[in-house]
């Protein structure tokens, strides 16, 4: 080879430099945008292929197939360990998260309808996954909704629901959310801040307006408008 | 440039009489057609499980796609000795090995729209109209598979087909599991083992950074920054390579 070349082919080896640094950056990068993948090993071969080859999204579906299956055929409890680890395959899918909690806090627990200490037990589990869920999806409704819903709904702990449901309504969300917290706080014993989120709705002209100026109205009379 | 860009039209020409590229083209399409059958789910599930399926055939069908594309266009040439013919003529070995990279790339990028076509087309079927982020993944998942094609060609100009194909197969894997690997090498406490992971870490493509599908289809966007790091990254690993394949076919004894 002539020197001439050789100079050239070295200076294309440099380039490993810009590209090491540039590596560097992604990574970064990566860190900042949540787009890092933490090391894991999956239960189930195909799974954990595919995660090999890079295809993370794929594994995950195969599992949620799995468990719409155990699901509909009754095994309820092997229905865990899969959401478990979809979500720690896709920790920013708040389907899985938001179906995890429901799965816990109210089919597990209508399941086990004569132990009341076990229900208490899948309720408590429902909530901390949901609250897991939050961690990694912060900046989202979802599942601030989904652990409000289930504190209002399932555990009846208003001034809990009326946190969560205060933290869904600081980010963009569909007017269902307001109503359910104005709900929360009449249920929490907050009547003017019910009223206040009451006529969040009229101001917006959402389609629960009718139903907000009727609940204004039955709060200020009655002192109580929500069944 | 334009002795390239002809060899390049004749080997998108060549390799379009390759049957096993339509047939990986069908199967990718039939992948991506199956994922319909998930209505039995939740529209928000079944939208997924489409994105899913259909961003995994193409990267993958795509990087069969640019394997054997790529490999044809150097390996047999060599292996049929069309290539003496070529080279009699006034056609330098640089000419040669970019007009063969631009022709694999012409066939990668007409698979690509192929079947991003079919899977626009999909969502559409779904009234869902396409947004940036997909455009986003499928950029980078495009300059994946070209980058995958240099480097086959790169190793189909040193090694035998075989080789070539096997090796490429091999980088793909090791390509997406690098990140994994650095994790792992980061709990040691041998500084030689970690040294030499850092340097693995740079020569090997990361084929990891070209992967933001799984994060894009759960919702989570990605920056413009980020596809500019990762944009030059490609195509300055790119000029590596096909600096690397014309230095060893330079040396070739044909």
């Amino acid at each position: 080879m002539r020197p001439r070349h050789a100079k050239k082919y070295l200076l294309a080896l440099l380039l490993f430099i810009p590209i090491g640094l540039l590596q560097v950056g992604i990574d970064y990068q990566r860190k900042v945008e949540d787009l890092e993948s933490d090391l894991l090993l999956l239960p189930g071969q195909v799974a954990g292929n595919l995660v090999l080859g890079g295809f993370k999204g794929l594994a995950a579906d195969l599992l949620w197939l799995n468990m719409e299956e155990y699901w509909h055929s009754g095994h309820h409890h092997k229905v865990l360990p899969l959401l478990e680890t979809i979500s720690w395959l896709q920790p920013n899918y708040v389907l899985v998260w938001a179906i995890g909690g429901w799965h816990m806090a109210y089919n597990i627990y209508a399941a086990i309808e004569d132990d009341p200490e076990q229900q208490a037990y899948w309720y408590d589990q429902g909530t901390r996954f949901l609250k897991k869920g939050i961690y990694y999806n912060p900046d989202k409704y979802d599942l601030y909704f989904e652990l409000g819903w289930t504190y209002y709904h399932k555990g009846k702990d208003y001034p809990n629901a009326v946190t969560y449901l205060a933290r869904a309504v600081q980010y963009s969300s569909p007017d269902y959310v307001t109503d359910v917290l104005a709900h929360a706080y009449e249920k929490a014993g907050d009547i003017p801040m019910a009223i206040e989120t009451w006529q969040v709705l009229i101001d917006k002209k959402s389609s629960f307006s009718d139903i907000a100026v009727r609940m204004i109205h039955d709060l200020k009379t009655k002192g109580k408008a929500t069944p | 440039m334009r002795k390239s860009w002809l060899i390049g039209v004749n080997t998108f020409r060549e390799s379009m009489r390759n049957k096993t590229l339509y047939i990986l083209l069908v199967i990718a399409l039939i992948v991506i057609g199956a994922s319909k059958l998930f209505s039995f789910l939740t529209a928000e599930e079944e939208m997924k499980m489409i994105k899913d399926v259909s961003f995994a055939a193409i990267e993958f069908f795509g990087a069969l796609i640019a394997i054997f594309s790529a490999l044809g266009a150097v390996a047999k040439e060599i292996d049929r000795r069309t290539i003496y013919t070529l080279l009699t003529k006034p056609i330098s070995r640089n000419h040669f090995i970019f007009g063969k990279f631009i022709g694999v790339a012409l066939v990668v990028l007409l698979n690509f729209v192929l079947i991003s076509a079919f899977f626009f087309g999909l969502l559409l079927f779904k009234k869902t109209i396409p947004d940036i982020e997909i455009f986003k993944a499928l950029l980078l998942i495009f300059l994946e598979l070209i980058l995958m094609s240099s480097i086959t060609l790169a190793l189909a100009t040193v090694s035998s087909e075989a080789f070539a194909l096997i090796f490429s197969f091999f980088l793909y894997i090791v390509g997406n599991l690098t990140s994994y690997g650095k994790q792992m090498v980061e709990r040691a406490d041998n500084i030689i083992m970690k040294g030499l992971a850092d340097m693995l870490y740079t020569v090997v493509p990361n084929y990891a950074n070209f992967n933001i599908r799984d994060k894009i289809v759960v919702g989570v966007p990605v920056s413009w920054l980020y596809l500019l790091k990762v944009g030059s990254y490609g195509i300055i690993y790119m000029v590596v390579v096909l600096c690397l394949a014309l230095y060893f076919f330079q040396k070739r004894e044909i």
